[in-house]
């Protein structure tokens, strides 16, 4: 189907409640509705049209037009497409239809605009506070326009009620520190002797203020190195996702060279993470020389990108318009050379490992995800190919140069452990692949486009790009003053930890710890929010005056 | 099985001992690693593009009076981008190769401050550094480049101001030119 197709559709279906369709890119389209039809909407694209839900959001436009826009996004991943439906709600009348009910993996998506917005999900099932923190005030709305970023409210008690276990089961909980992979996350499990049950997750332990510092202090050029660092493994995907949305809405054309530039970080990347995670994988389950191993073997790729961008992670290398860094042509053989090295050693550790009975025991046939529940809740990435759901956005949406490179979509049906553990490996060597084609292919050129005007306002501007774990999503909406108005970022946990509780039912609880690590999760991506307090040493981002507080203080002291 | 173990211990054995000995010996990091930034005080001119382009906003300036501008950097927020030093006109700022950075005395390892006297040159309007104390103490004139010249040339116009005195002897009868 096409875009204008999409739009006679829903125009045919939905008649007057169709307020305006736009498609100012290929594989894109922005659809407003009246806001009382949007859980039937919402449903239709999921049901009648197939498409896939993404993320929402909600933006404080009161300033503009005395409204709150709530959007959600979803995809058409076989038809290459990407839609916003928006609907905007009275500021006096802060409510919309919840699509949960409908769109299962719309859960946390509306309780987060409930939290960060104040616009509430009329009929959400579970409409508990997700985001924001146990001791920050009901109704005050981080992300609209009168609250200031660094506003540090009163303490307050605003517990979130826990779910109770259900009736013959009791609660073992996995966190709040999660012990294997040593990051907050909470999961609370119902155990019946060994088995699990269900589980309830608390999460957001780690929440920054990030798209908060995007749509007030921050300029377009200083975004890129905040996205960076979203994530501690997925830096270039949020940075390189959010460059391409400034560049779509301004109509501006990143040079060739650059794309490719941008591919081959891209994939260097997710050859860094998968290895990680193959170490993580064995750490958790015990076997701490898979860990020793694998990471000796990605160290010197991370010395590559040392030399290729100035540090090992966080390679700063994109800004709107392009890269900041050219790869000069003797880098070249030095990248053949250490992917060749990875290749053999990838070679040796996949003919060891398969025999290995005890590792396989572990892997095959535990932390079932079912192809139907993966659809269901709308996994993402290695989580959701490992479950036979065939869907990747170098190739589905490409982006950068992965239009002119070959990519292989990496799927398998077994959806247990094993399955996941595969679609990784696999991955890993096509990474291989690709940064050769693209090594081969990369043109001559400018590295950077010319901007000599400022950002115009009122545009917008979808972008994705595969992370190692799945779907990283960008939706930016250009202010005016040459600033975002706003800026959404949905990285692929978001949507992968929500299938976590159906996929722990009926696991054992030993199996529980490597279930969720098999997801990868990342949860500096999940959680990118945060205000934390500077009296207690630990760093926060300070307003200008604040500083300026601070600098008297220094001087006096 | 035992197979499998073999090869794994095949992979350990052949891959002998991987860990470096730093700290005990030092370790370099690649020629073009972003570490501290260094500022080279004496270019800078107080554009304040730094402070414009830096993303954890740690560069604060403040002007103290006319022709002081006070420059503080909290370099415990950096986050060793580089944007400063890629924007710097005077290339003033430089990515250094070191990363040894923690401290605990943040306050006063970690904080930068500079004072830089400001003026704009006459002829062509651009901020410069006067070379000498004498030069900051008579009336800021014209920007110079180079000192054989006699301090008095703005490198913008070092061109133009020659063909100025050039010119400027030829009406020096008052004729209209």
């Amino acid at each position: 189907m096409t875009t204008k197709e999409i739009g006679v559709e829903l125009e045919t279906q939905f008649g007057e409640s169709v307020l305006e369709v736009s498609s100012p890119h290929p594989g894109r389209m922005y659809v407003t509705i009246d806001p009382g039809s949007v859980a039937e909407v919402a449903a239709y694209l999921q049901d009648g049209l197939g498409c896939r839900f993404v993320i929402n959001a909600g933006t404080d436009r009161r300033r503009e037009r005395g409204k709150f826009l709530v959007t959600h996004f979803f995809a058409k991943d076989e038809d290459h497409i990407y839609l916003a439906l928006h609907a905007e709600v009275a500021e006096d009348a802060p409510h919309i239809a919840s699509i949960t009910n409908a769109v299962p993996g719309a859960n946390w998506a509306e309780r987060e605009i409930r939290d960060m917005i104040g616009v509430v999900p009329d009929g959400h099932p579970d409409p508990r506070r997700l985001v924001l923190s146990d001791d920050w005030p009901e109704d005050l709305y981080p992300l609209r326009w009168d609250v200031e970023h660094g506003i540090k409210p009163p303490l307050a008690e605003c517990a979130v009620p826990r779910k109770p276990p259900p009736e013959g089961t009791s609660v073992v909980p996995l966190g709040p520190y999660f012990p294997t992979l040593e990051e907050p996350a909470y999961f609370r499990l119902f155990v019946e002797g060994e088995s699990v049950v269900g589980a309830d997750y608390r999460g957001f332990y780690n929440h920054r203020g990030i798209e908060k510092l995007g749509c007030s202090v921050l300029t377009y050029n200083q975004i890129p190195f905040i996205a960076e660092r979203i994530c501690g493994i997925c830096g270039t995907v949020h940075s390189t996702s959010y460059c391409q949305t400034v560049e779509a809405a301004a109509g501006i054309d990143v040079p060739e060279r650059a794309e490719y530039i941008r591919t081959i970080l891209l994939e260097l990347e997710r050859l860094e993470s998968h290895l990680l995670w193959l170490g993580i994988a064995g750490h958790v389950v015990g076997f701490e020389t898979v860990l020793m191993q694998v990471w000796r073997m990605r160290e010197p790729l991370m010395w590559l990108c040392e030399r290729l961008t100035g540090n090992r992670k966080t390679y700063g290398m994109n800004i709107v318009g392009g890269v900041r860094r050219d790869i000069a042509p003797d880098l070249y053989d030095d990248i053949s050379r250490v992917i060749s090295d990875i290749e053999g050693e990838w070679q040796a550790l996949y003919d060891a490992l398969p025999g290995d009975s005890t590792l396989m025991g572990r892997l095959k046939g535990t932390g079932i995800l079912t192809r139907e529940v993966a659809e269901k809740y709308c996994a993402v990435g290695p989580t959701a190919r490992g479950s036979g759901v065939a869907i990747d956005v170098r190739v589905d949406h490409p982006y950068a140069a992965y239009d002119r490179v070959e990519v292989k979509k990496c799927v398998y049906d077994g959806c247990d452990n094993l399955s996941r553990t595969l679609v990784r490996l696999d991955e890993t060597l096509d990474s291989i692949s690709i940064i050769r084609q693209a090594l081969a292919d990369i043109p001559d050129g400018a590295i950077l486009a010319e901007i000599d005007e400022d950002i115009p306002g009122g545009r917008q501007a979808m972008s994705a790009v595969e992370a190692p774990r799945g779907e990283v999503f960008h939706w930016l909406l250009t202010g005016g003053e040459n600033r975002p108005e706003r800026w959404r970022v949905r990285a692929p946990t978001y949507a992968n930890l929500q299938v976590v509780p159906p996929m722990l039912e009926g696991t054992d609880l030993a199996d529980a710890p490597l279930g969720i690590a098999s997801f990868d999760p990342c949860f500096s991506c999940t959680d990118r929010m945060e205000v934390l307090d500077v009296d207690s040493g630990q760093i926060r981002v300070c307003s200008g005056d604040e500083l300026s507080h601070k600098m008297e203080t220094t001087e006096r002291s | 099985m035992i197979l499998s173990k073999l090869k794994e211990a095949l992979i350990c054995i052949m891959a002998g001992r991987a860990t470096l000995p730093y700290p005990f010996k030092p370790h370099d990091p690649a020629a073009d690693f972003r570490g501290y930034p260094e500022v080279d005080v004496d270019k800078c001119i107080g554009c304040g593009a730094c402070a414009a382009v830096c993303p954890a906003r740690l560069i604060k300036i403040e002007d103290k009076d006319q022709t002081t501008r006070h420059i503080t950097r909290l370099l415990e927020r950096c986050v060793f981008c580089g944007r400063c030093a890629d924007v710097c006109p005077e290339d003033a700022i430089t990515m250094t190769g070191q990363f040894q950075l923690t401290s605990d005395q943040v306050r006063q390892d970690l904080v930068h401050e500079c004072d830089i006297f400001m003026a704009t040159c006459k002829r062509c309007g651009h901020c410069y550094e006067p070379a000498t104390p004498l030069d900051r103490i008579m009336s800021p004139g014209f920007r110079h480049d180079q000192i054989d010249r006699g301090g008095d040339r703005c490198r913008h116009t070092h061109v133009r101001a020659d063909q100025a005195e050039a010119e400027a002897v030829g009406t020096a009868d008052g004729e209209d030119s």
